[in-house]
């Protein structure tokens, strides 16, 4: 085979999938050239190392459908346990239509119990007391009982307000004494108090003037004493500044005396020698 | 798979439990091709989701209970091209783009983490199967696909040619091609079996 065969032929060989004179013929092409040949290696070195990418684990998920639910329902209520619990329903549901449509009652009072078909019979007891009493002697036991109850409730009311009215007129006289024999107590007791309030007074009053006096005249002292000594301080210090002063002007003036006296002498050695030379001049 | 057919005949008339043993048998499969498409837990989980919604709606339409394997994986890469175009389309960063297997609380950590082997082991196998995934990820789709569905399915290239609706030998070429483009990208990063190797 010198042509080349196409990549799908090459692929189908490197698989294993070419009939038996197709695969012969690759291998005769293969063996005319081996670059081919290391082609193919290489590929399936690829296929070997591409081999070692594993797959995920991965869980799947469970499927229930709708469908599912209602035969899972049907299932449920085929059950053994559910079938009977619904038989006794079923059971019970029929009897009480049957009942239902034969009017049958079923009463259990005062540890009798009756079962009653058709039409309803009044009780014994219920007929008794319903024949002996009619609906005016009813009423009127209601009204005898209300009367009777008013008029006790007002007889009670009565009594309760006498004891009330006693009770309070009771208290009345007890205070009234109560605030005489006090207001007798503070009579008798209020001149003593009055005069030892008064003289109590008139003691905290004197001893607070005095202690008032006395602070206000050491206060006084010590300021005058204060303003004495700053007075001095001013006088020195003023002093003090009239001496320094006296003193420059002194000083200025001495200088000026001094200049003064400087000049006079250069003057009049200044005219001494102008003396001098006019007299040298003269007798020339 | 006889088994799996006479599920299917089953579920196709309507018996709710071989539709839920169907589910069970193909689950792990149709996720892990979601998976390897993608890169993507999330979006696995999707598209194996929505699959096996279409196939318990679409089932009874199914003419050839032979044909089933090729059927379920047409929906499933139906899928995954829907899924695809939208992504394309929104472009928003899934939290699983960032690299798994960085964090402890990582999807692919706890999967390592399930298994009974030797938990050093199985984060490195984790490590590599991101190395290898990556590699995938860089084929083209119509490539990845084709290198997926064979080698990692185990689909024939006549059913994997039905699943996408092209010819055998396209479906061949594209796999010659997909495998060339690996060579390449496994060189490129430097992947040699001697490398992966000292691993095993």
């Amino acid at each position: 085979m010198s042509t080349k065969p196409d990549e799908s032929k090459l692929i189908s060989y490197l698989y294993d999938e070419l009939e038996e004179n197709e695969a012969l013929e690759i291998r005769l092409y293969l063996l005319e050239h081996p670059e081919e040949l290391e082609q193919l290696h290489q590929l399936k070195e690829v296929l070997s190392t591409m081999g070692r990418l594993k797959d995920k684990e991965v869980i799947a998920p469970s499927v229930v459908s709708a469908s599912d639910k209602v035969s899972y329902q049907k299932s449920f209520l085929n059950s053994g346990p559910v079938r009977t619990v619904l038989s006794i329903a079923a059971s019970f549901l029929l009897i009480m239509v049957v009942g239902k449509f034969l009017d049958t009652e079923i009463n259990y009072t005062a540890g009798e119990l009756r079962i009653s078909f058709g039409n309803q019979r009044p009780a014994r007891l219920e007929s008794t007391t319903q024949a002996s009493l009619s609906p005016e002697d009813v009423q009127q036991m209601i009204k005898s009982s209300m009367v009777k109850n008013n008029e006790t409730m007002q007889a009670s009311w009565a009594l309760h307000q006498k004891d009330l009215d006693r009770s309070i007129s009771s208290n009345l006289k007890l205070n009234s004494k109560r605030i005489d024999g006090m207001m007798k107590e503070t009579a008798q007791a209020s001149e003593d108090q009055v005069r030892t309030f008064v003289s109590g007074l008139q003691n905290d009053n004197l001893r607070l003037m005095k202690d008032y006096l006395k602070l206000s005249s050491t206060e006084q002292q010590k300021y005058v004493e204060g303003l004495l000594v700053d007075f001095s301080k001013y006088l020195q210090e003023q002093r003090n500044q009239d001496l320094a002063l006296f003193q420059t002007r002194m000083s200025s003036i001495e200088k000026n005396t001094n200049q003064f006296k400087q000049e006079t002498e250069q003057i009049l050695t200044s005219i001494i020698t102008n003396k001098g030379v006019s007299k040298k001049m003269n007798s020339y | 798979m006889m088994h799996s057919e006479s599920l299917v005949a089953r579920a196709r008339e309507g018996d709710n439990n071989a539709l839920s043993r169907l589910v069970q048998l193909w689950y792990k499969r149709i996720y892990n091709f979601g998976y390897k498409y993608f890169f993507d837990h999330d979006l696995a989980m999707e598209v194996a989701q929505k699959t096996f919604i279409s196939m318990h709606r679409n089932i009874a339409n199914l003419q050839d209970v032979a044909r089933f394997k090729s059927w379920l994986y047409t929906i499933a890469v139906n899928f995954c091209r829907e899924e695809l175009r939208k992504r394309k389309s929104n472009k928003a960063m899934s939290l699983n783009d960032l690299k798994p297997g960085e964090s402890e609380t990582s999807y692919s950590w706890e999967a390592a983490r399930s298994r009974d082997e030797n938990p050093e082991r199985q984060l490195r196998q984790s490590e590599l199967s991101d190395l290898l995934q990556n590699c995938l990820m860089e084929l083209s789709e119509e490539q990845r696909v084709v290198v997926i569905m064979k080698e990692y399915e185990g689909l024939k290239f006549r059913e994997i040619a039905e699943t996408l609706n092209v010819s055998e030998n396209t479906v061949k070429s594209r796999m010659y091609y997909g495998l060339d483009g690996l060579k390449k990208i496994l060189e490129r990063k430097r992947i040699t079996k001697e490398s992966i190797g000292y691993e095993h």
